[in-house]
């Protein structure tokens, strides 16, 4: 196992992000496993006019357009790795996503049978292929490029992101504040955020992990698995309509509440109007925003609610807080589920064990609440493009997706909960609680689920020295 | 249907219930069943559901067979767990989603029976961590223990290891029964086509193919709790 870590041996989205304003996924599937392992060995060099993939170390100037791949069980079997190392991937990622939809709370309008192609078909989901460019016409030079032989694969189907203004993701929160931090790496996007350092474990296979003495499987050969990760890919559908009904729904059932004054003293609602630049917010209004606050975590302005409970306040350190003592951040609140920081939980060693790195983007038209809606009409769907990568999905993904947001087993207060904002909610059972100063705490009922999934595949990202691999695979 | 399957219908609908038959059946007729028919082992542990009430207070029912099958073999095993006593409510303690553990020896296999909430690979995966030198000195002692272990390094495969070793939960609804089976040779046409005259055999075979099984997943006297939501609620910490 080599100790000496290099940066350039790793795929480039995956330590840091690289921030440009648009994605696009090419979902293929291997047509020709000889073209294809071509492809593979050119793609390390960009030769032959293949798109060269960026590594984790892109120098001073970041590249214009960014290139990235990731391999279903399925991909791997058709460029014809052998048997034998097949056989050492993790279950969750031989199985795929479409079959661990229970763990994932993938049921009802979320099971993989309601997905749209090519989601619809796992089995020919091979490569999921990524682009990153700040313009469209990049997009599509990148992408004719990686498609340019016309043998290797054939095109199943394009998703396309781009980020919004401020960070801004669909329901209007301010995303993109956490990542774990490695002690390996230099990002100056990242701050100083009171958290442990990640070990490169976290996220690379064949490094010391967060659990003491842990070390997950590396898949055999080590030229295949070492440094390699997994990505779990999510097509996430977001009902902006509905988020937004609900807010105003549960602002005015908070109105005809008795400890209302506690939740919002009078006159609290100048105080968050000046927050948001908004002149005489009503109460109502300044409830909704209460409201969204608590089931994330943060103002939509990325304020914590652990530092700033009764206001959103842009002088509030946004990345260096925790939940210990009586922090008003719910319990039950988005970012608490999903990285409980040092707040205490019932499982004491998993504080730190199950963190991701996500690597999202919006997709779809923002959505604009001033402008008059035509309900005739159905809404332009829109969503979010994620990847939450890790390189155990067991320990991490999906750890955090069936106990953390689905049964809310970290803590016994919000047990038999999901998450507010994309847990499998129904509306007849769900329920949601709102702390207040007295220690007491006001339960919100009725959310639905505002987050539906449409597609998604489980990715190995091999690192360049495992491409080059697979790209000389002979047989 | 082919038409031989409906004869033999008859001809065991027609038996009577006599010990020679018994005698017979066990011996010959379930052997050949069981060869025109394979069926696969079923997967162990409780059923995978999206109802929070169905995913905690969960039964692990693991039969381990003993390398050394003699009492020396089960004296180690019990000194093994005797030894370990302190870490085990350690573990118990940090890993916090266990109600109780316990370990039984029948005949020649020591037994672990516990309750557990949430998902069954974050449960085996902590505790890995937490007190993977009590699962160490356990499973060494049992056939095939020794690819899986130390734990700590082999995560996955000890993970996959115990969950091999899980009995299977029969399902207190007769007819849930073939629909795992069904889940399990990934066939969905069937879905509803049950011919209840079958059942009985079914069972049959698959209790051939699961020796051990678990009838239901537990009963409780009362609605599930989380070990977490019990201590918080008596107020001794969680
Ligand atoms: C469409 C669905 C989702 C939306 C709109 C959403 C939104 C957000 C927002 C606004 C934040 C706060 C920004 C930040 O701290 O960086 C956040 C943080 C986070 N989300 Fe989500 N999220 C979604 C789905 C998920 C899922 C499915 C997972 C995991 C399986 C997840 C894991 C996380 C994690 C780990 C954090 C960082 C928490 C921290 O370190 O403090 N999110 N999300």
């Amino acid at each position: 196992m080599s100790t000496v870590f290099d940066a350039a041996d790793v795929q480039g989205n995956i330590l840091r992000g690289y921030r440009k304003p648009r994605v696009r996924y090419l979902i293929l599937e291997v047509a020709d496993r000889m073209a294809a392992r071509r492809w593979f060995a050119a793609s390390t060099t960009g030769r032959d006019d293949v798109p060269q993939i960026t590594t984790g170390n892109w120098g001073r100037t970041k590249p214009e357009t960014c290139f990235n791949i990731g391999l279903t069980y399925e991909g791997l079997r058709a460029l014809g790795t052998p048997g034998s190392s097949l056989a050492t991937f993790p279950n969750e990622f031989i199985e795929g996503m479409n079959a661990r939809a229970l763990k994932l709370g993938d049921v009802g309008p979320s099971a993989p049978e309601t997905w749209p192609d090519p989601f619809g078909d796992p089995r020919r989901i091979h490569l999921i292929a990524t682009i990153y460019a700040d313009e469209v016409a990049q997009l599509d030079q990148v992408q004719q490029r990686a498609l340019t032989d016309g043998e290797a694969f054939k095109l199943l189907g394009a998703l396309e992101g781009c980020s919004f203004p401020k960070d801004a993701v669909h329901f209007g929160y301010r995303d993109n504040i956490m990542q774990p931090r490695f002690a390996e790496v230099h990002d100056g996007q990242r701050y100083e955020d009171g958290q442990p350092k990640a070990p490169l474990g976290t996220v690379l296979l064949g490094h010391p992990t967060n659990f003491e003495g842990l070390r997950w499987r590396v898949p055999q050969p080590e030229a295949l698995g070492h440094n390699g990760t997994f990505n779990a890919f999510r097509v996430l559908e977001q009902d902006v309509v509905g988020f937004e009904e609900y807010l105003d729904q549960a602002a005015s059932d908070l109105l005809t509440r008795p400890q209302i004054d506690e939740l919002l003293p009078p006159g609290a609602e100048e105080k968050i109007g000046q927050a948001l630049s908004i002149e005489g917010l009503s109460r109502h209004a300044a409830l909704r925003e209460v409201v969204a606050a608590h089931l994330c975590g943060r103002w939509r302005d990325g304020t914590p609610m652990a530092l700033s409970p009764d206001a959103p306040d842009p002088k509030v350190d946004q990345a260096n807080f925790d939940y210990v003592g009586n922090s008003r951040c719910p319990f039950g609140a988005h970012i608490r589920r999903c990285n409980p920081r040092g707040g205490q939980i019932v499982q004491r060693v998993a504080n730190n064990s199950r963190r991701l790195v996500r690597r999202g983007m919006p997709y779809g038209p923002l959505y604009d609440p001033a402008k008059p809606r035509d309900p005739t009409k159905p809404e332009p769907e829109r969503g979010l493009l994620g990847n939450f990568i890790g390189a155990s999905l067991g320990a991490q993904f999906e750890a955090m997706s069936c106990d953390w947001l689905n049964l809310g087993l970290q803590d016994p207060r919000i047990t038999g909960s999901n998450d507010p904002i994309t847990g499998a909610n129904d509306p007849g059972t769900s329920w949601f609680d709102l702390p207040l100063k007295s220690g007491t705490t006001i339960r919100l009922r009725g959310l639905p689920r505002f987050v539906r999934t449409r597609g998604g595949a489980y990715a190995f990202m091999p690192s360049i020295p495992a491409i080059r691999f697979l790209g000389s695979l002979m047989a | 249907m082919p038409s031989d399957e409906s004869w033999l219908d008859r001809f065991v609908s027609g038996l009577p219930e006599t010990r020679v038959f018994q005698r017979l059946a066990s011996w010959l007729l379930v052997p050949y069943w069981a060869w025109r028919t394979p069926v696969k082992p079923l997967p162990g542990g409780p059923h995978p559901s999206i109802q929070p009430g169905d995913n905690i207070q969960c039964m692990m029912n693991l039969i381990m067979p003993l390398k050394d099958k003699s009492p020396i073999g089960r004296a180690k095993a019990a000194l093994a767990i005797a030894q370990n006593k302190d870490a085990i409510y350690a573990g118990l303690d940090n890993v916090g989603t266990v109600h109780f553990a316990r370990f039984v020896i029948v005949g020649d296999n020591i037994c672990m029976f516990s309750v557990y909430d949430g998902d069954f690979t974050n449960y085996i995966r902590d505790f890995i961590a937490t007190i993977g030198g009590v699962f160490n000195a356990v499973v060494k002692l049992v056939e095939g223990g020794d690819a899986v272990t130390p734990c700590e390094h082999n995560v996955e495969a000890f993970i996959q290891w115990v969950h091999e070793r899980d009995l299977y939960q029969v399902p207190d609804t007769a007819t849930d029964l073939l629909r795992d089976q069904e889940a399990l040779n990934g066939d969905k046409a069937s879905f509803g086509h049950d011919d209840l005259r079958l059942l009985p055999r079914k069972v049959v075979l698959q209790l051939r193919a699961n020796a051990n099984v678990s009838l239901g997943s537990g009963y409780r006297a009362y609605p599930g709790f989380s070990a977490a939501q019990v201590r918080n609620q008596l107020g001794i910490g969680w």
